[in-house]
């Protein structure tokens, strides 16, 4: 292999990686339905709030709700719940899966 | 007049400042919080020491340029760069978990354990870089500063198991390790050895 024919090759490489999305981070996926039918963002961090829950950051990722925050009884998490239901699905820290709701 | 001034040490410092002043602005003006200032101060402290990493491959694989001189008299800094971001990206990180317990629940995850050790490896490395640390230490400071290639793994680790995604990691670490790889496997037209 020749110095372009590398070239070419890192250049190629690095194209094709970039054109993969980086948004799902693919922890937990929902299939709920168009957006139109969800529970609003708020309606979900009111309800932790609520709850006893810390919301330092919701967003949609996988087409459900993720959110990071502690939860009551105090453990520094990422949590994602169902978009239409707000139910939980999934609970944990890095490298550690503290809730995981069966199905999910 | 203008290249002059360019070629000041301190306009190439002003340099390596620049993406670290932009990333702040969201910060401070209450944009973004703690938590979302990590991926842009590791992704930089990556690619600045990437950058450092790929200069004597290149020198190896290109010959002399003047261009490429001129990048070999700043590798230093270039490093000194890494760390400094690394330094806000793990500042960050206690501002954003808060307290030691929690950190400590995480700490042996296999993206964040790497992150701490590439860091601590960090810490000599920047230390030494200076020219009263290379006329100390001599041959060993090459051997020393080496310890960037455990590092350069251990954050290539961090980065793939954090973000559950190998794209944006390997967009960054593909050239350098086929440059580094070159030099090694490759017959090259003009070898330079020693920088």
């Amino acid at each position: 292999m020749r110095l372009p024919t590398i070239l070419i090759a890192a250049a190629a490489a690095t194209v094709a990686l970039s054109a993969v999305p980086a948004s799902a981070t693919g922890v937990i996926t929902c299939k709920a339905g168009p957006q139109s039918s969800w529970k609003g963002e708020k309606a979900l961090t009111d309800k932790l709030t609520k709850e006893g829950w810390t919301v330092r950051k919701a967003k949609v990722d996988g087409g459900c709700y993720e959110v990071y925050g502690t939860t009551p009884e105090g453990d520094r998490v990422e949590a994602y719940f169902h978009p239409v239901t707000l139910e939980k699905l999934y609970v944990g820290r890095r490298g550690e899966v503290l809730f995981r709701k069966k199905g999910y | 007049m203008l290249r002059i001034v360019l070629n000041k040490k301190p306009a190439f410092w002003a340099l390596l400042c620049l993406p670290g002043l932009l990333m702040m602005r969201p910060f401070w003006s209450g944009d973004a919080i703690a938590m979302d200032m990590l991926h842009p101060t590791g992704e930089w402290s990556a690619r600045f020491m990437i950058f450092a990493m790929i200069l004597s491959p290149s020198l190896s694989l290109l010959g002399p340029k003047p261009w490429l001189a001129w990048l070999i008299q700043r590798r230093r800094a270039l490093g000194v760069a890494a760390f400094g971001y690394a330094v806000l990206h793990l500042i960050f990180y206690i501002i954003d978990m808060g307290n030691m317990e929690d950190m400590l629940a995480e700490f042996l995850a296999l993206g964040i354990w790497t992150g701490w050790a590439a860091m601590l490896l960090f810490v000599p490395l920047a230390l030494t870089s200076n020219d009263a640390s290379m006329r100390y230490l001599k041959a060993g400071w090459k051997k020393l500063q080496q310890l960037v290639y455990p590092s350069a793994v251990l954050v290539l680790v961090h980065w793939i198991f954090i973000h559950n995604n190998l794209g944006p990691a390997l967009v960054h670490f593909i050239p350098l390790v086929l440059l580094v790889a070159a030099r090694y496997f490759l017959p090259l037209k003009t070898r330079f050895k020693g920088v």
